[in-house]
């Protein structure tokens, strides 16, 4: 089984192929906001590093989201055309469980929390598993004060990790007991995807194309006015 | 099985669009997959929800135009899509697809000007027109009048300098309650209307550039001092006075020129009275008439293919680091002195 990972939720953008054997190769750009330039390169320059052609993927994985709206949907509308055009299955993994799966042996509860702009975070809890995590709370869209005022409530323990967690450090960094995770884990990996995915995969935990959606959690400004101004009138 | 198919991928606003094309002009699918509902209730296109929408139909729309052209992807020889002009997110998606796909099928890649698939729509209906030609390109975003002398090299004659010419007819329509979108509305509507109040025809004697600003705040003007007005009257003579201008420009340019004809396009470019309007200048000055049929006037991906392959031919393949560029100009040769 050959898996393409792809992965452009933040303000990163990679893939990475791997299967049975663990990921064979990966590449990350993050530079200048180019996630639609860079991709289809990097598939190009990741396959052949792993000396794979291309008819060999049988299962096409991508982050899903939540993350930056216009990265994203490059992301998504390349794997989803990687896939139809192969006639392959897809795996959709969601952006914080790929923050979350590398600091899975920290037994505090991670945090996994990503810069959604406009001062908000998209975030989720997750907790150690044998073998992993598993998430405790929705992903949902809010304040990082909330977030805090969550943690200092219920007095937990944690590791935030995410490029949410850095943006909004001063936020985070008086509660106790709570500490980030460092620099270099804060955007999610096409390698852990890939880890990931292959996982779904042995379960044959696949979506068809035409079924993948991306998880927004915001809806588009125009359709939330649109439903403030019905619910007023 | 025909040789040089190219597989055309539009998704510069709201429609999402593939078709297969032979050649540079023999059609043997167009899927068009339009979002109009999804933007009806916002009054206009909606960029996010346009965005979202594409990226959910684009695959499916790939894969019906495949089917409807009886071709696999083995068949196809080039992938072309449009990169601009347009809404950023939107183009996007459609850039992106045809770049996967163009990698994992093993094909070359074309990145389309979309005001350049417009210029070119008609020739998919009538692949033996005569240059040099006029060419006006009128739709939401464009109001372009381009000389073409000789294949894939153009003069921009003209271009509006504030509104266009859709945009006019959406705003009237949006005022007149008519709803979105605006000039099928008004069109509708002006056919039951008479054209008798005057309203101005901004700048038509002078140059090529065009200004309907003016003329769509005179109309909503002219509503607020007469209430009583029938609708379909002002429809009427607003679409006259907008049609009046268009043509003008078009046949005076056809003149200085020395055209052997006249080409419409872009989605204004299906207004029945503007159709018309085109006829008459051309019978007049003993011109050729092209108007594309309405399906090839508003946007489709049968045109992206079309002129994907001319450029291909001419230019090269696109690399695959080519990205959208949503404020992307016609190409063109230098203004007229
Ligand atoms: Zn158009």
């Amino acid at each position: 089984m050959i898996i393409l990972g792809i992965e452009s939720a933040t303000s990163q953008v990679g893939c990475a192929i791997g299967g049975h054997e663990g990921v064979l190769a990966s590449v990350h750009s993050s530079r200048g906001r180019r996630h639609a330039e860079n991709l289809a390169p990097q598939i190009d320059f990741v396959r052949k590093q792993a000396r794979i052609n291309l008819d060999e993927i049988s299962v096409v994985a991508v982050d899903v989201g939540p993350g930056l709206y216009t990265g994203l949907r490059v992301g998504v509308a390349t794997a989803i055309s990687v896939a139809f055009g192969l006639g392959v299955p897809m795996i959709g993994v969601s952006s914080l469980d790929l923050l979350a799966y590398p600091v899975r042996h920290c037994t505090k509860l991670i945090v996994a929390a990503i810069d959604a702009r406009r001062g908000e975070i998209f975030h989720a809890n997750y907790r150690q598993v044998p073998g992993g995590v598993q998430r405790v709370s929705n992903p949902s869209v809010g304040n990082p004060e909330d977030v805090a005022a969550e943690l200092l409530a219920h007095g937990h323990e944690a590791l935030m990790v995410g490029d949410g967690a850095i943006r909004f450090a001063d936020i985070f960094a008086n509660l106790r007991g709570v500490e980030a995770a460092e620099p270099s884990m804060a955007y999610p990996s096409a390698a852990s995807l890939v880890q990931l995915a292959h996982a779904k995969a042995l379960r044959e935990d696949f979506v068809k194309p035409s079924d993948l959606k991306p998880v927004y959690l915001r809806k588009p400004d125009a359709v939330e006015m649109d439903q403030q101004n019905r619910k007023h009138v | 099985m025909t040789n040089n198919l190219t597989l055309g991928i539009e998704t510069s606003c709201d429609e999402t669009a593939a078709a297969v094309v032979a050649d540079d002009n023999t059609v043997l699918s167009s899927v068009v997959s339009s979002q109009v509902d999804l933007h009806a209730r916002y009054g206009g296109v909606v960029p996010e929800v346009a965005s979202r929408a594409h990226v959910t139909l684009v695959a499916p729309v790939v894969a019906q135009a495949l089917v409807e052209a009886g071709v696999e992807p083995k068949d196809i020889d080039l992938v072309a899509a449009t990169r601009g002009p347009g809404l950023v997110g939107s183009l996007l998606v459609g850039v992106s697809a045809a770049k996967a796909l163009s990698l994992v099928w093993d094909k070359p890649f074309k990145g389309v000007n979309h005001l350049e698939a417009h210029l070119y729509s008609c020739f998919l209906e009538e692949p033996e027109l005569e240059l040099p030609l006029v060419v006006l390109l009128v739709s939401g975003g464009h109001t372009i009048l381009v000389s073409m002398e000789e294949h894939l090299q153009y003069l921009i004659l003209g271009e509006t300098l504030d509104d266009a010419v859709g945009e006019a007819y959406d705003k009237v329509a949006r005022y007149l309650g008519l709803g979105y979108p605006g000039g099928p509305a008004i069109d509708q509507l002006a056919v039951h209307g008479q054209n008798s109040i005057k309203f101005p025809r901004p700048m038509i004697n002078e140059g090529y550039d065009f200004s309907f600003s003016g003329l769509k705040t005179s109309v909503i003007n002219y509503v607020r001092q007469h209430p009583e007005a029938r609708t379909e009257d002002i429809a009427a003579s607003f679409q006259e006075a907008a049609v009046e201008v268009l043509a003008t420009k078009t046949k005076r340019a056809a003149i200085q020129i020395n055209a052997k004809g006249v080409c419409i396009g872009g989605g204004v470019a299906a207004n029945s009275r503007l159709r018309e309007a085109i006829f008459d200048i051309c019978l007049e000055e003993d011109l050729h008439p092209f108007v594309p049929s309405r399906a090839y006037c508003t946007d489709n991906a049968a045109m992206v293919a079309a002129i994907g392959w001319r450029r291909f031919r001419q230019d090269g393949p696109d690399p695959l680091d080519l990205g959208a560029d949503p404020n992307l100009r016609l190409p063109c040769l230098s203004l007229m002195p």
